[in-house]
């Protein structure tokens, strides 16, 4: 298991966001989360990336403990690449500067290096004629697909994605979701918070249902989507699919 | 007529006078500028650190400095604490300038990073960035946009409080012009003059901030879609 998730909990003051969520993922599984807003699912990516602080339990990716207050906790970041809803491109760097960085100061790559990493995976999310415009000039669907080749570029043992296309038009949608399915069969282990039904049908080992803070209900596709056991997540699905 | 060139003449001779004196009004307040960009940085960014006995300090000294008048800093700096480690009146005047305009910096640094989106820091940290490699590669060179336009004003803020190092007996402009006008006793003149030239000074600062501004605001962003 590349990532194990157990028992922990994660509050905001009086709100409980996380109760006591366990949850393994098998090196080169795609879990999608669903589940209604305010259900904790980003708040479960960014445990997991440790942006925020667990109450209990105990997060490992890849063997490494993931605690925000230990000392050497960028180091466990950058094995961990994270997509987030509004891109948080830097919108003072150009693209290729933007998936350079932190290759550059963080893996310690030099120049020419960072940068032909940087050239083949924005060619491969189908940007590499955009490596010179700035973020403002981009729509919305190429900036999701820079952040994901930024994300990338760090080599990455697990990426998560918050609602990567959420913010987007619906005719951006598909080039995103294409790019997440790609880098789906080739194997990189996937946490994905989607709001895509369909994409989490086609693509995911495994759904997991969240709601008010708790693992509802999780399993394949087949049978979550279609043979659900529980209630809430019977009441979910006939409100979104 | 005669009245007029008598007026003239007087009025360029202080001016001549006067002028001599003016690079120690920019000397100091160039210097003090420096030093409170320094501890502005320094502070602002200590302001925000995640340990809560650093960002109590950093406060502690933003705010006990914009809680007491500058004159009185200066006695402090050259009466008091020259005394004690023998510094002269320049030190004194220049440290007790740029540690007081370093407080007002601080607070405008502070501002200027915690006008970056939080997004930001987030996605610097989830590629692995320290803290550190965010603040320099991501955050700041962001808020620079927001910080330089403040920023700059306080120099124009900060030149002319330099006059106030007059009264310990440094000799600038404000000085000169007390030496000229008790020895001619012109004092309308002299200190019509003395304004004059700070306005000056002042009013070129204020057309190099615009122009300033100007730069920073398309600096490194490209064509901004909105
Ligand atoms: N920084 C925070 N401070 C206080 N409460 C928070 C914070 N972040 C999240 N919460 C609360 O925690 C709960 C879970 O939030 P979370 O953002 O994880 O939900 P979500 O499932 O991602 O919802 P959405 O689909 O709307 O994005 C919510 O009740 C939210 O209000
Ligand atoms: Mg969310």
């Amino acid at each position: 298991m590349i990532v194990q998730v157990k028992d922990i909990s994660c509050r905001f003051g009086d709100i409980t966001a996380l109760d006591a969520v366990s949850l393994d993922v098998a090196k080169g599984d795609v879990v999608c989360i669903i589940g209604p807003s305010g259900s904790g699912k980003s708040t479960l990516l960014r445990c997991l990336n440790a942006l925020e602080d667990i109450e209990s339990g105990e997060i490992i990716i890849d063997g490494m403990n993931v605690d925000r207050r230990h000392r050497q906790i960028h180091q466990i970041r950058l094995e961990i690449g994270m997509v987030f809803q509004h891109f948080n491109l830097f919108p003072h760097l150009n693209v290729l500067r933007n998936v350079n960085l932190a290759q550059q100061v963080v893996r310690n790559r030099g120049k020419a290096e960072a940068t032909q990493i940087s050239l083949e995976l924005l060619a491969k999310v189908g940007l590499a004629d955009k490596m010179d415009q700035y973020p403002g000039q981009l729509s919305g669907g190429q900036k999701q697909r820079v952040a994901i080749a930024r994300a990338l570029a760090m080599n990455p043992k697990v990426m998560l994605f918050d609602e990567a296309t959420s913010a987007l038009d619906p005719e951006m949608i598909g080039e995103v979701l294409e790019v997440m399915r790609r880098l789906a069969s080739e194997g990189m282990t996937m946490l994905v918070v989607t709001h895509e039904i369909g994409f989490a049908r086609e693509v995911a080992d495994r759904i997991v249902f969240l709601d008010n803070g708790k693992i509802i209900e999780s399993g394949p596709p087949a049978d979550l989507l279609v043979n659900p056991q529980q209630t809430r997540t019977k009441e979910f699905l006939a409100k979104v699919l | 007529m005669d009245w007029l060139v008598s007026q003239i003449s007087s009025l360029s001779k202080i001016f001549f006078y006067l002028i001599q004196t003016v690079h120690w009004t920019i000397l100091i307040s160039v210097l003090a500028y420096l030093i409170a960009l320094a501890l502005g940085l320094t502070f602002g960014i200590l302001r925000l650190s995640p340990r809560r006995p650093v960002r109590w300090f950093a406060s502690v000294y933003v705010n006990v400095l914009r809680g007491v008048p500058l004159l009185v800093l200066i006695f402090f700096f050259y009466f008091g604490l020259g005394k004690v480690v023998n510094m002269d009146r320049f030190v004194a005047g220049v440290l007790a300038v740029g540690i007081c305009y370093g407080a007002y910096l601080a607070e405008i640094f502070r501002s200027g990073i915690q006008a970056i989106d939080y997004g930001q820091h987030e996605a610097a940290m989830s590629l692995g960035m320290t803290r550190w490699q965010t603040l320099r590669h991501i955050i700041l060179p962001q808020s620079v946009r927001i910080v330089v336009p403040p920023a700059a004003n306080e120099f124009i803020s900060c030149l002319k409080d330099s006059s106030l190092v007059s009264i310990i007996g440094l000799r600038e402009l404000t000085r000169a012009g007390r030496e000229y006008s008790s020895q001619y006793f012109l004092d309308f003149q002299t200190w019509l003059m003395v304004g004059l030239i700070y306005l000056m000074l002042t009013f070129t600062l204020t057309r190099v901030v615009k122009w300033l501004e100007r730069r920073v605001a398309v600096h490194g962003y490209g064509v901004e879609k909105r």
